[in-house]
Parts: structure tokens; sequence; C-alpha cells
């Protein structure tokens, strides 16, 4: 069996979250800040400025005009948008590789990040008028544990599909029973790790199993259904497939009918075309 | 050549050097049609069953569905010279989530469209690879007609 020990090397192993995007986001929350002092953060990091620049000149931020600077970017934008923008591109690079073991292509695991962020915002819209704040950061980060499993679930992935084919296990309870461990609860563990706040490490701790997060978790509820509504759309997509639990009763707790998943889907479809240059950022 | 069919789209063509794929179906369905003798073939990615969800929607884009998708492939594809009874309809997708109670059965629902409008319209099935957890990613040959299919963590097949 593998070791949990190889794991947590693995873990540790994994880059830190960029300082520039933490600092930044520190100082977003601090209210007399501004723009100068973001952009004072953010522009030594070439690689996120880049992003940065990508996302507002996508269709999804609508912005009326061609932004050529992170100044311009960052004014035309309000601090919530900024927030997830900073987030996104300082994201990017852990999800734009291929990921072998889950048979996901280049891109693929940034648009499954990408989707179920949108998708568990309009969720959020349909049920509640407005989004928790840190709805978007969880659902974006959900899989970030599938980039440490990765090499390990490559390894053995024999005895997982094995597990996955009999219709006993889902991928994650076949990844439970082999390694000891799965994507869900690593995701949570480099979460704390890079310090997020506990709200957003328990969704992505308990994104498949959201029963056990508290009653009153309604974000680790709506991560959990945007990511199962992401795959039913087929974005990003591996060798998992649909192979997760349905929580009928995460449904009920939302006030949610099959109808209206029909009708989330058809809200994704809308956004679809505005997000396509974010999905195809790598 | 590849030709990307995307998600509520579709391709239809007569050029033999044209591959038309569709990548991860998940729930939705993927239909392929194909007429030997005419060389034709046309593939659909419908994302839901029904267009009474949103009549509104249905209009701007009737792919999405499959009471109003179904119909423009066949009916594009006769305009290249296909003939109905000579077409060949093979289906993948509708694959679902683990779930006994059935509240997320899109893609049992989209199989069941589809089954439903064969049905009425005396349209056969040739070949299928539907439901179960799979992803799926589906490529025509036009030059011969040969589907084949991708089925994740378990290969390649031509079906």
């Amino acid at each position: 069996m593998m070791g949990v020990k190889d794991i947590t090397a693995a873990i540790k192993a994994l880059p830190p979250f960029p300082s520039v995007a933490t600092q930044a986001l520190s100082v977003l929350e601090d209210a007399g800040a501004s723009v100068e002092d973001v952009i004072a953060i953010v522009e030594y990091d070439p690689s996120i400025t880049a992003n940065v620049l990508k996302l507002c000149n996508s269709a999804y931020y609508g912005l009326s005009r061609k932004v050529h600077s992170l100044r311009e970017g960052l004014v035309l934008l309000g601090n919530a948008q900024l927030k997830d923008i900073l987030l996104a591109g300082a994201v990017v690079k852990f999800f734009e590789k291929k990921h072998k073991g889950y048979d996901l292509a280049k891109g693929d695991l940034w648009k499954h990040a990408v989707a179920t962020g949108v998708i568990a915002r309009l969720i959020s819209q349909r049920v509640n008028g407005h989004e928790p704040p840190s709805l978007f950061t969880a659902a974006l980060l959900h899989d970030i544990g599938k980039v440490v499993l990765d090499g390990f679930v490559d390894e053995y992935f024999e005895p997982i599909m094995a597990l996955v084919a009999s219709g006993s296990h889902s991928f994650l309870e076949a990844e439970t029973e082999v390694f000891g461990t799965n994507h869900a609860e690593i995701g949570g563990k480099i979460a704390a790790t890079w310090d997020f706040p506990e709200e957003i490490v328990t969704a992505i701790a308990f994104h498949h199993r959201p029963e056990q997060a508290s009653q009153d978790d309604q974000v680790t509820r709506l991560v959990y259904l945007a990511n199962v509504i992401a795959l039913s759309v087929g974005i990003g997509v591996g060798a998992d497939g649909l192979s997760c639990r349905g929580k009928q009763e995460v449904m009920d707790q939302l006030g949610l009918a099959s109808r209206d998943l029909e009708a989330i889907v058809i809200d994704f479809y809308n956004e679809y075309h505005r997000i396509q240059d974010v999905l195809g950022m790598v | 050549m590849n030709v990307v069919v995307g998600i509520a789209d579709m391709k239809v063509s007569r050029d033999p050097e044209a591959v038309l794929v569709t990548h991860s179906l998940g729930s939705c369905i993927g239909l392929a049609v194909y007429d030997p003798v005419a060389r034709v073939g046309g593939l659909l990615h419908y994302m839901l069953p029904d267009s009474d969800l949103d009549h509104a929607k249905a209009k701007e884009n009737p792919l999405m569905f499959a009471d109003t998708g179904i119909p423009l492939l066949f009916k594009a594809c006769y305009k290249l010279g296909a003939e109905k009874n000579r077409m060949v309809s093979k289906v993948a997708g509708g694959s679902q989530i683990m779930d006994p109670s059935g509240k997320f059965n899109i893609g049992k629902r989209n199989y069941a469209a589809l089954r439903k409008m064969f049905w009425r319209n005396n349209v056969m099935v040739k070949a299928e690879d539907v439901g179960g957890t799979s992803n799926r990613t589906m490529w025509l040959h036009i030059a011969t007609g040969e589907l084949t299919l991708k089925v994740s963590g378990m290969g390649t097949k031509v079906l």
C-alpha cells in the first residue's frame, strides 16, 4: 500500500501558494487599500501579471475596451472581481499541466476549475440571490489535491479502476481504499498548508462528502453540486468520469429539484461562450 | 482533418478527408449518423432532453435539446444528399453520477428522449455505448463511416 509518508512528502513538494497573491489578497481585505497598493505587489510577478491581463480582457468580465496595463485593468474592475482575478491568475500554474494519472490533457483541470467556479456562482445566485465571499475560491481550488495525487493514481491505476468498474466504489472511494486518503482530503491539507480560511479548507476536503461538513455549511454543498454539474456537462472530465455519488439531500437542502439542475445547465451554457477565452488560457 | 463539434453543436460533411469529433460527452449525448452510399455524415452533441424547459433558449440554439436538435441533424444530412432509409445511427454518452434516487439522471433522460424520437420516426440505432459513469469522446470518419470511441479509463475502440 502506498505510504501516507510519500503523499505527505508530495504535498510538501508542491510549490507554495504565490506570496504575491497572498499579499495582494490581504491588502484587498483592508478597506483603506488603493489600487496602487495592489499594483505595487502584483507587478513583481510577471506570470501573474500576464494572467491577470488576459483575464481582464476576457469576455467574462465584459470590459468595454482592451486593457493594456495592470493599472487600467484593476481600475476598471470592482474589488470583488479583482480578488477573483488575482486568485485565478495565481492558481493557473497549478492546474495547467497535463495530468496523466487522471487522464487529463493539458489545460483540462484548469477548465474544470473555472467551470466549477462559474457554476457554483450560478447555483448560489439561484438559491440565495448572492454568493458567499469564499465560494469562488473554494470552487476554483476544489481539485487541487489531484495535482499531488496524480502521480500515485498513475502508478496504481489498475487497482483503482478495477474497484470503480466493479460498481462498488466511486473513484474517490477507490482512492481511499488504495491510498488510505483521497484527492479531496489531500486538497484540504494543501489549502491548510497555504493558510486558507477554514471554510475553504473544509469545502475542498469534503467536496465529495458534503454531509461531513456542518449542517449550516452551504459553501461545501454548493461546491459539491457545482462539481457534479461541471462533470455532467463534460468540462475537464478525466479517467474518473462521472464516478461520484449523487447526494439527493444536498439538492433538498439547497431547495433544488431535478428540473432546476437542467435550468442550471442552461445558465451555464449561457456563460460558456463568455468564458471560452478564460478556459483556453492554458 | 478534425472538425470539432462543440457543446450544443453539430457538424455535417461529405468531405472524405473530414473527421467529425466531439469531446467529453459526460451526460450529454453524441449522435452520429452516416449514409454509406452518399458518404454523408453528421454528428450532434446535445445537452438536455426536452426543449419544454426553456423555449426561448431552444429557439436561440435548438441544438441544446434532443427534441429540437435531432431533426436538424437529419435535415442537414438530407441537404447533402443523405437518404433516411440508408442512414446508420450510432449513439454514445448519457453517463451519470452514481445516484439511486434518480435526482441527477440527466444522462438517462437524454438517452430516453432519443429512443422515444427514434421509435416514433421508425429509426433504428445500429450501435451504442451509453450510460454508466464513463466519460466519452467520439470521432466519425466521413470517408468510411467508422465511429471511434474513447471511453475514459478504458481506452479506445470502434463502435
